[in-house]
């Protein structure tokens, strides 16, 4: 028997609870899709719900979604057809790191105004700092206390 | 003074049921002025994850002190999940029941997390024994940290589970009995899944104990890859709305309420889309002062 993490209650129904979790493996982690399932309603059904985590995401993070136009939804489900949902703060902010190369300047604003605000390892919730200055293109983003400013150069480098 | 019920027909939803709400769109922040400008609205829904118990937002607190009934209906309890349903879950649904002064409380036949990795969705349960007790125990805790009735809704679901040992109906029947829990119906989900496994959705209506029904939802979707997804993204197609009519020749429920989740049209288009609900179920408009506004 394998240990759990002590946040997790034992289940109800230790069957059940195997053959739903291979379930959501199979649709959010690249699973094995278990026996007896219809492999194209599944997929359809896992390829709706990554739908909704872009949308969802879009919505944390609408620069970021904006700079891939409309394909957006398309770049998100390829990126995160394997990467169960964190929350969509954490899916845009984990996609946004993993991009952050390929960014133009106002998705790279956006992500560096969130990292300003909240302290985000990648690996628990993020937390509010209470004081951050990060680059941001352009300029510098200041927080204190929740409160931000962008101050930008006079001359774009 | 007590309120006229929202429709003739809109009795009590069943023993400790809500009465009469009539018609209701869901509450959502992008469209709250619209909302909260219906003079006759009867209720609204909020989904209780997205209330800041600090802070819930102030034009849901003008709905609920005006008389608009508010449902919280929670999205991520995973009552059909088989671990047991987080106790700190179950209490923010009773805070914000308290908070709202919610007749009752809804939530989903369905599970959103397993072995610690979210869905990121509703998924369906099979219909095995198994899965009715899982249910049962987890409806019984939430029902005991509740302050109102639980109302569950059967999802739209675009895969089952094999072996099933139950059809729906006597899935949701037994479910009911067993838990006393009433019944949140959604036409649409019904629509959806009677489409897709090529089935007659009116043949579910008489399937299930709608003396149950606390309220109904309606809501659109769109057809994709042969496949009809329940989307809350577009206009409440025709055969929907005669599903309402189908089910209100039965037995009229207390209430239907539209659920719009984006892509959110001119006011003018959601008015319509109101008043073609109300049409359907034969039931007041709600775009227009009636009887079942809250008295000043």
């Amino acid at each position: 028997m394998t240990a759990r993490p002590p946040e997790r209650p034992e289940p109800l129904d230790a069957g059940l609870a195997a053959a739903q979790e291979a379930l959501v493996r199979a649709m959010t982690a690249g699973g094995p899709l278990p026996d007896g399932f219809d492999a194209g309603d599944v997929a359809a059904a896992a390829r709706a719900i990554l739908g909704k985590r872009a949308g969802d995401t879009a919505r944390a993070w609408p620069a970021l979604a904006a700079s891939y136009g409309g394909g957006w939804t398309d770049a998100f489900a390829a990126w995160a057809a394997e990467r169960p949902t964190r929350g969509s703060l954490r899916d845009g902010w984990d996609f946004a790191r993993a991009h952050h190369a390929d960014l133009p300047a106002a998705a790279r604003t956006e992500l560096a105004v969130a990292e300003a605000r909240w302290s985000y390892g990648g690996d628990r919730e993020p937390r509010r700092r209470l004081l951050a200055v990060r680059r941001v293109p352009g300029g510098l983003a200041v927080q204190v206390r929740g409160r931000l400013r962008v101050v930008r150069r006079r001359t774009m480098v | 003074m007590t309120r006229p019920p929202g429709t003739p027909g809109g009795g009590p939803g069943g023993p400790g049921g809500p009465g009469g709400l009539g018609i209701g769109i869901g509450w959502r922040p992008e469209i709250s002025g619209f909302v909260g400008g219906l003079p006759g609205l009867g209720f609204t829904e909020v989904i209780a994850e997205s209330v800041h118990l600090g802070h819930p937002p102030r034009d849901l607190l003008a709905l609920r002190d005006r008389g608009v009934r508010i449902v919280p209906h929670g999205v991520r309890l995973s009552l059909g999940g088989a671990e047991p349903v987080a106790p700190e879950r179950v209490a923010h649904l009773a805070a914000c029941a308290e908070a709202l002064g919610a007749p009752l409380v809804s939530e989903h036949v369905a599970f959103v997390r397993a072995g610690g990795i979210e869905a990121g969705h509703l998924l369906p349960v099979p219909r095995t024994r198994a899965s009715l007790d899982v249910l049962t125990a987890n409806i019984r805790r939430t029902q005991d940290g509740l302050p109102v009735p639980l109302a569950v809704e059967p999802i739209a679901a675009l895969f089952e589970w094999p072996d099933a040992e139950y059809d729906e109906g006597a899935f949701l029947t037994e479910l009911l009995e067993r838990t006393g829990a009433l019944l949140l119906l959604d036409v649409a989900n019904v629509y959806a899944n009677a489409r897709n496994r090529g089935e007659d959705p009116a043949a579910l209506l008489d399937r299930l104990p709608l003396e149950r029904v606390a309220y109904c939802h309606v809501a659109g979707g769109a057809e994709r890859g042969g496949r009809y997804h329940d989307t809350h993204t577009a206009p409440v197609p025709r055969a929907v709305l005669d599903l309402v009519g189908e089910l209100c020749a039965r037995r009229r429920p207390p209430g239907l309420l539209l659920e719009r989740d984006g892509r959110y049209p001119p006011a003018a288009e959601l008015r319509a889309e109101l008043d073609a609900i109300a049409a359907a179920a034969g039931m007041d408009p709600v775009t227009a002062p009636g009887p079942a506004a809250g008295a000043a």
